[in-house]
């Protein structure tokens, strides 16, 4: 992943994983895959991890403890009322910044 | 009142179980899973320099959890930390700001700030 898709990622990401989990609780592991499936293909599992820890202290998500078969207990993680509050101002901010850029992108061409 | 100046000196003795507890998990992983979560702790605790215990304490349980998980999963160090490591770990960091030595300092420089600031109005 160039260094600017990097950068650029991390002011999303949080907005990204707030989409994929609405309506669709999901533990860890499975938002990696989600996120490589839509082709975010070089994401690490751990930065992905730091950012659920970080929306689980904002009170964006409701965590659930599960048994797996393998390994240690896993943290399911749904989206809660917050949560969709945030990422309504995550698709309004998203929206005013992209209709910025294609102006200035239409007056460069 | 006794264990209160003691504990001032020494650090909780809660925490201290709960560290040797977390050493106990890491010493459990698989080898290369040991030595990347090793690793990690050492930039993490100097980078860090987080003063307070029990926000030390959380940073190293997730980062045992996250681990251990991966293990389990089969997931490749690599995959875990991926081409940046340094760039992992200061993503992770981020989250146990709290507990930072330099909050102290950032405090001070905000109102410093909102001081001059102030002043120039007046």
């Amino acid at each position: 992943m160039g260094k600017q898709m990097t950068e650029m990622l991390k002011g999303t990401l949080e907005g990204i994983v707030l989409a994929l989990l609405t309506g669709n609780p999901a533990y860890g592991y499975e938002i990696t895959t989600q996120l490589r499936a839509k082709g975010f293909s070089d994401i690490a599992e751990g930065t992905v991890y730091a950012l659920l820890v970080r929306i689980e202290q904002k009170g964006l998500v409701d965590v659930e403890k599960r048994p797996s078969e393998k390994g240690p207990p896993r943290k399911v993680y749904s989206l809660n009322a917050q949560g969709e509050k945030e990422l309504d101002e995550f698709w309004t901010t998203w929206s005013f910044l992209s209709e910025r850029l294609e102006q200035l992108r239409e007056r460069e061409a | 009142m006794a264990a209160g100046w003691i504990e001032q000196l020494t650090g909780s003795l809660e925490q201290k179980k709960q560290y040797k507890r977390y050493k106990k998990r890491v010493e459990q992983l698989p080898a290369d899973y040991r030595t990347a979560a090793t690793a990690l702790e050492r930039y993490l605790t100097y980078f860090g320099a987080i003063a307070k215990g029990d926000v030390l304490l959380a940073m190293l349980e997730d980062l045992a959890d996250l681990f251990e998980q991966s293990a389990a999963d089969g997931t490749s160090i690599r995959e875990i930390v991926g081409d940046d490591p340094v760039e992992f770990a200061e993503t992770f960091i981020r989250n146990y700001a709290d507990g930072q030595w330099i909050n102290k300092e950032r405090e001070r420089l905000i109102k410093a700030i909102d001081a001059a600031s102030e002043e120039g109005k007046r």
